[in-house]
């Protein structure tokens, strides 16, 4: 309860006033001869207990009739009372859901625009004493004015990226929470997608949560989902609203229309890629247009590069060389000398794992020392498990590795993988150094499906300087990374297959999730605020004063 | 006052202004005669006596209609036990009796002394040996029923130096009276009445026993019988320590009840002892109170 006029309250200090008229009243009253005391005696006896309960009651009633004047002046706004006529300071979070989904066309209007008017409706009723913020897709927190939300709310455009509903919920939640106003107010504007929706009900707590309320019917929907290269063919997964129809999928490689099929969501396609040179290239994968355009294309990288030619070591270990075979007779290295694999370093390029010999540590530290490196072997370490960066090393995190060399003095960028936190395997220079030898003695490793895949990255990509084609979210784009003229990786932009499919979820499911309130589309705009809507009581409070003055009257009259 | 108005029935306030005791009282019992037909006394006898001459107020059933007719002069018959009739005025002078509830107004010992004097002279009129005690907690004043011409003076002056006295133990008064009056008669006690009721009653009603005609007048001041103040007063007793703390808006309505309900348990004990009773504020004309004790 807030009041528009707290000064008023000072005037509370009267209702003291009957209690000290009555005890002055008691301790100084005049002094009269009477005759007849007996009979007051007499008659104040049988009436002592009445006239004790009057008082009290007369007391009682002109406190709190001077109590109901004063804060009746003072016009107190009570939540959730009579017509709002405003709402108590609330801290209030918009949760604006502008992922992809939102970018659909429902009866030639976008989603989205439908959104924002909902979120203006929000600005709309904030009062000077709120404080907005405004949460979308992109995961930025803003707090502004109404004016400065607005302008973000007009902004704001559908993104690639894929908006985590309940998460984005609670972490307004949170923000609300740690406000200090009375009213905390989380208001979600969203499609009301179901995959949007992920993880336990949010627990909303004293924060009071108002959702839009989600359309019942799913808008038909196909997108194409994260591309793949397998060999010389590419995976196109179809993505979308199930039960949607088909459309025409048309791959284009090289600026050339590879393929054009007939696609609906839940089919994969593969599709043979004609041989191309050596080289980076790209292609493009488009649906047929529908309702939602932003999901219809994916663009995809190919990388054509020459088998590594390869030479082992004797001290390399059967392991190393038994993958050596296996990856050339599946065409993916050749013999030649751009890698050497030895404990010794030795080629252009030279993959060293640990050697066992003590004795010829020191020699080996000399020899990369004279190819320019800074890392070197040191003292046995710890066991544990593999820890890797990057997505090249994928499939060895956790491998266990009983026995290995500390690897020193070297830049820290070029840790490829670790264990225990300290470097395992580096890239330094032509080098690459291997804290373990390659042989089940020292790490499981060799044992693994992964070694071979592993042996195929050290010598393709590692010992390349390559990094691999990668994939974010994004507006479909293709970003090379070069180093001097050669083109070492690739990232690959395409929005979230995730928000291809717009299967709402139902109100009830809406609401338990994000622990919210739902509110129709209509009457959005009236349920905002209303948790911390405040009417003037004092018009009652008056009301009040009157019974009591009439109560006081009645009980002084009737009682005498 | 108008001329030819009967003091009998002015305010006593008014009454009192006229002059002291004696002539107030003179005057009411003028007026009081002149409004009667007959006498107000009988005796208990009805042995005749003696004639003697017609006064105002004589009852006209005792007219001696032969004597009129004879001699054209009005005598009545007067009986054994009506010319030895003796009264006795019991007066309470305790400092209860001193107080007036307004100004202006009679106290109840002013009243109570002029209703005495009236009703002595009332009685001594009509040959009646009339004797006064005042009394408070002990006998102040006695003298002793005369018929004898100056006996009213006497009594007029024995109310005028009888001081206001201090508390009421009326029982104990009583009890002394009962001692005094050996000779049945008529006993009139003019009181507040403001003491114990069962130890006063015992005493009245062992004179009664003594076969006296019992007359008890409790007489009030308006003021005792309507509660009126400051919104809150303490009240302090005339006759003790005794206060009380009320306010008498509040106190009012069960205190008229309590007053009532006082006078209805003296009017009913009285009764039941056959002793008359008659309740008499101070604000009412002696012509009204003597008519009651009549």
């Amino acid at each position: 309860m807030t009041f528009l006029h707290p000064l008023a309250l000072l005037g509370l200090a009267a209702v003291g006033v009957p209690a000290l008229l009555h005890l002055r009243q008691r301790r100084l009253p005049p002094v009269l001869d009477f005759p007849a005391v007996r009979y007051l005696a007499d008659a104040e006896r049988r009436t002592a207990k009445r006239l004790r309960l009057r008082h009290l009651l007369l007391l009682l009633l002109r406190t709190l009739l001077i109590a109901a004047v004063v804060i009746a002046a003072a016009r107190p706004q009570v939540r959730g009372w009579g017509r709002a006529t405003g709402h108590e300071p609330t801290a209030a979070v918009i949760v604006l859901d502008n992922s992809l989904s939102s970018g659909v066309l429902v009866d030639g209007r976008r989603v989205l625009d439908g959104l924002a008017t909902a979120a203006h409706a929000v600005t709309a009723r904030a009062g000077s004493g709120d404080r907005l913020w405004l949460l979308l897709a992109d995961g930025v927190v803003r707090r502004g004015t109404p004016a400065e939300l607005d302008a973000a709310i007009d902004g704001a455009r559908p993104e690639a990226d894929h908006l985590d509903l309940s998460a984005a919920v609670r972490r307004a939640v949170a923000i609300a929470s740690g406000a200090t106003l009375p009213g905390k107010e989380v208001d979600v504007i969203s499609d009301g997608q179901a995959k949007a929706l992920s993880g336990p009900p949010v627990p909303a707590g004293a924060v009071r949560v108002i959702a839009l309320e989600p359309k019942n019917a799913g808008v038909p929907n196909r997108g194409v989902g994260d591309l793949r290269i397998v060999d010389t063919r590419l995976l196109v997964p179809v993505v979308g609203t199930p039960g949607g129809k088909a459309g025409t999928l048309t791959v284009t490689f090289r600026d050339r229309v590879v393929s054009r099929v007939l696609a609906a969501a839940g089919d994969t396609l593969a599709v043979a890629l004609p041989a191309a040179p050596v080289g980076w290239w790209s292609g493009a994968v488009d649906l047929e247009a529908d309702e939602l355009r932003g999901d219809d294309r994916r663009l995809f990288v190919q990388r054509v590069h020459p088998p590594a030619r390869v030479a082992v070591g004797k001290d390399a270990g059967p392991f190393v060389a038994a993958a050596i075979d296996v990856l050339r007779d599946a065409g993916r290295i050749a013999t030649g000398n751009d890698v050497t694999i030895a404990a010794f370093p030795a080629g252009r390029f030279a993959v060293v794992p640990a050697t066992g010999d003590p004795a010829s540590v020191g020699a080996v530290n000399r020899a990369l020392g004279l190819r320019g490196g800074h890392w070197r072997f040191g003292l046995p370490a710890t066991p544990g498990r593999l820890a890797v960066r990057g997505a090249v090393l994928n499939g060895l995190g956790g491998v266990p590795v009983g026995r290995r060399l500390g690897l020193t003095g070297g830049d820290p960028a070029g840790v490829l993988a670790t264990v225990n936190g300290s470097p395992w395997l580096v890239r330094d220079g032509s080098s690459l150094l291997i804290g373990s030898a390659l042989d089940t003695g020292w790490t499981t490793l060799p044992a693994t499906p992964s070694f071979v895949p592993f042996i195929d990255a050290l010598v393709n990509v590692l010992a390349q300087g390559e990094a691999p084609v990668s994939d974010t979210v994004g507006a479909p784009a293709i970003l090379f990374r070069t180093s001097g003229r050669d083109t070492t990786g690739a990232l690959v932009e395409g929005p979230d297959p995730s928000e291809s499919d717009l299967t709402p979820a139902s109100a009830a499911e809406y609401a338990r999730a994000l622990g919210a309130e739902t509110a129709s589309a209509s009457s959005f705009g009236d349920a905002v605020f209303t948790g911390s809507a405040r009417g003037d009581a004092g018009g009652l409070l008056l009301i009040l004063a009157l019974v009591l003055a009439a109560l006081e009257w009645t009980v002084a009259m009737t009682t005498r | 006052m108008p001329p030819g108005s009967r003091l009998d029935l002015l305010d006593p306030r008014e009454v009192a202004q006229l002059g002291g005791l004696e002539i107030a009282a003179a005057g009411v019992v003028e007026g009081f005669l002149a409004g009667l037909h007959r006498s107000p006394f009988r005796g208990f006898s009805v042995e005749f006596t003696e004639h003697r001459a017609y006064q105002p107020g004589d009852e006209l059933r005792y007219l001696d209609w032969r004597i009129l007719a004879r001699t054209d002069r009005p005598y009545v018959k007067q009986f054994e036990e009506e010319t030895n009739l003796r009264a006795m005025i019991l007066v309470d002078v305790s400092r209860s009796m001193a107080w007036s509830g307004a100004p202006g107004r009679l106290t109840k010992r002013a009243y109570a002394d002029r209703l005495a004097a009236a009703l002595s002279l009332l009685l001594l009129r009509q040959r009646d040996a009339t004797g006064l005690i005042t009394f408070d907690e002990t006998l102040r004043q006695i003298i002793p029923a005369r018929v004898k011409s100056g006996q009213w003076h006497r009594i007029v002056r024995g109310l005028i130096e009888t001081p206001d006295g201090q508390g009421t133990a009326a029982e104990e008064a009583l009890r002394q009276v009962t001692a005094r009056l050996a000779r049945r008669g008529m006993v009139f006690l003019i009181s507040d009445l403001l003491f114990d009721r069962d130890l006063a009653l015992t005493a009245l009603r062992y004179l009664r026993h003594r076969g006296h005609q019992v007359t008890v007048l409790h007489l009030m001041d308006p003021a005792e019988v309507e509660l009126e103040g400051p919104p809150e007063v303490r009240y302090q007793d005339l006759e003790s320590t005794g206060s009380v703390v009320v306010r008498p808006r509040e106190l009012a309505r069960t205190y008229r009840e309590t007053v009532r309900r006082e006078i209805a348990a003296w009017r009913s004990a009285c009764r039941r002892h056959e002793i008359a009773y008659h309740h008499i504020t101070t604000d009412q004309p002696f012509g009204v109170a003597l008519r009651r004790l009549t």
